[in-house]
């Protein structure tokens, strides 16, 4: 029952969970009464404009926006923890998230534009800093990748100090709220700037799923039946790095995430990545437009969104671990 | 019968470290062949070198007929399974999951129907269906190790490769594992195993091979026990104690 279950709930969720954010907000008005009215060509000539910009271009990119973020990071986040046959490896570890900050600080303390480019170029730098200080005689082992990602994560945090030391206290706190992770400036601009390097990246995950099942029982045990892991890793990391930069570009640091959503799935339906990363992006996504949800009608205040995943996701992973649910014993 | 596995003037060495020199044998269908050697002598290395594992610089190494050079990855896979020493599990994957990546030298993107059947018979061949639905890391490790067979069978390989594949199996599982591996020689399929237990390996196993001092010598005698190789290989005082038409190996304390 549960096998099938579980995929229906993948495919139902999604719209529904967006569906019903679309009618929640701050603003008076905008609830499911007002959007049919809309559709209808019925709503009262004065609130009409109003309304339409709060369904279309301010809710409507921006769960749009949040779902790929989630669904984009979740995905790699899995696809990573496969690969490195590790539980502890989402994007971030790689030095992604540092990176980003950095790029993102520096941008704004300089007043340079596009931010998002910049936190882009940024956190893909940091990961390819990390892959080739790992590699030697062409090839990259998974604990000498996360002590580089490590090192890297430590370097950009320094530099991003530095950044912060260095601005005024107003650029300070925009790039403070940055580095929390937040969607407050969803636009349809975003979602178009990343939907490409998002898209293309997990279509090609999605391609390779099954591979993944074969790389995450071993190297020998891959080479012994006919796929070169290096190379394949090689493929398999840079589509990633390529989506997760682009998804934190624009959002900010969204702490735990990846992390987090691929243990819960491999919980909900076993390891099979034919089926759990299919999952990740559909659940992944589903969650964070939930959590976001809440984190921007629950109080007067927005509350940065990596808050609300920190202090959701932590406690979470500790039961995890706990628990042993995770399955990595050996 | 022409041989599976051809073997001509192989020499290896790891940087500075020769390991094995001037290799030349013949491995043929149908027969179980048996590896000993002490550690270290360089029987995984051999074993690593047939499939492909790790690369060769002189020397020929025919796989049906074909150069191994010449093969690539997913060629390979077709024709030659291996079993490595003692795998390590990290996922929580399903016995079928684990059988069915077997198959990766057969497909593109996603396994289809013929993949999956193949599969199913590969756990049947290995008589293990039942445990088709339960999580590998829970099992025993008699039962992982019949699970990574039946992977490698999923191959439907000419030859399978097994490096110690009873070295961490208790007396009834070691039994098991060596009857499959007969019976899987006996269907036609060229296995190579390397063996620890000289009698478990008299018991079972066709063809023999020493590995010594670099080199890698065929016991032609019937009765292998017999060779002059095997004192010389075990460095013992051995007792050979005769049974019915077989014989114990024994050390001498």
């Amino acid at each position: 029952m549960r096998r099938g279950f579980v995929p229906l709930l993948g495919c139902l969720l999604p719209p529904v969970v967006v569906l019903a954010a679309l009618f929640v907000g701050r603003s008076s008005g905008g609830g499911p009464g007002d959007f049919i009215a809309l559709l209808n060509g019925t709503l009262e000539a004065a609130r009409e404009p109003l309304l339409r910009t709060i369904f279309f271009d301010v809710r409507l990119p921006r769960i749009l926006l949040v779902f790929t973020v989630g669904g984009v990071l979740a995905l790699c986040g899995g696809a990573l923890q496969a690969v490195f046959r590790n539980p502890l490896v989402s994007p971030y570890v790689l030095g992604l998230s540092s990176g980003a900050a950095f790029g993102a600080a520096l941008a704004m303390s300089l007043s340079l534009a596009p931010i998002p480019l910049f936190a882009f170029v940024s956190g893909l730098g940091a990961i390819a800093l990390s892959y080739f200080m790992a590699l030697r005689k062409r090839s990259v082992s998974v604990v000498s990748l996360i002590l580089a990602g490590i090192i890297v994560n430590g370097i950009f945090t320094a530099l991003l100090t530095v950044v912060q030391f260095l601005s005024d206290p107003f650029r300070l706190q925009s790039i403070v709220h940055w580095t929390m992770g937040n969607f407050q400036t969803a636009s349809w601009e975003k979602l178009r700037a990343v939907l490409l390097p998002c898209g293309v990246g997990a279509a090609v995950l999605l391609l390779l799923r099954w591979r993944l099942n074969v790389l995450a029982l071993g190297d020998d045990e891959a080479r012994t039946v006919g796929i070169g892991p290096a190379r394949e890793k090689t493929v398999i990391l840079l589509f990633v790095s390529l989506a997760s930069s682009a998804a934190v570009s624009v959002s900010g640091i969204i702490a735990l995430y990846g992390l987090v959503i691929p243990h819960v799935v491999r919980m909900l339906i076993g390891v099979d990545h034919r089926r759990s990363l299919p999952l990740n992006l559909a659940f992944g996504g589903t969650f964070l437009v939930a959590i976001d949800t809440i984190s921007r009608s629950l109080t007067d205040f927005e509350i940065p969104i990596g808050i609300f995943t920190m202090l959701i996701g932590a406690p979470f992973f500790i039961y995890l671990l706990k628990k042993s649910h995770i399955g990595w014993e050996s | 019968m022409s041989p599976a596995i051809e073997v001509q003037d192989l020499d290896f060495s790891y940087a500075d470290h020769p390991v094995l020199s001037k290799i030349n044998l013949q491995i043929l269908p149908s027969r179980l062949g048996v590896i000993m050697g002490r550690n270290g002598s360089g029987k995984s290395t051999f074993l690593r070198i047939l499939c492909g594992i790790l690369p060769y610089r002189s020397g020929r190494i025919r796989i049906m007929g074909r150069e191994l050079h010449a093969l690539d990855g997913r060629a390979r896979a077709r024709s030659l399974g291996y079993l490595g020493q003692m795998h390590r599990p990290v996922f929580p994957f399903r016995v079928h999951d684990v059988v069915l990546t077997g198959r990766a030298g057969y497909v593109r993107f996603l396994p289809d129907r013929g993949d999956r059947i193949a599969a199913d018979g590969a756990l049947e061949k290995v008589g293990i269906v039942h445990l088709k639905d339960r999580v590998y890391t829970e099992l025993s490790g008699g039962e992982q190790q019949l699970v990574m067979i039946a992977r490698a069978l999923a191959q439907e390989p000419d030859i399978l490769l097994l490096d110690e594949p009873t070295t961490h199996l208790d007396h009834v599982n070691q039994v098991v594992v060596l009857k499959l591996l007969k019976r899987l020689a006996h269907d036609g399929l060229a296995v190579v195993a390397v063996l620890h237990d000289p009698n478990m390996a008299f018991l079972f196993g066709t063809d023999f091979f020493f590995v010594h001092g670099g080199r890698i010598h065929r016991v032609e005698d019937d009765k292998p026990w017999n060779s002059p190789l095997l004192r010389r290989v075990f460095h013992e005082r051995l007792r050979i104690v005769t049974h019915r038409d077989g014989a114990l190996v024994i050390p001498d304390i």
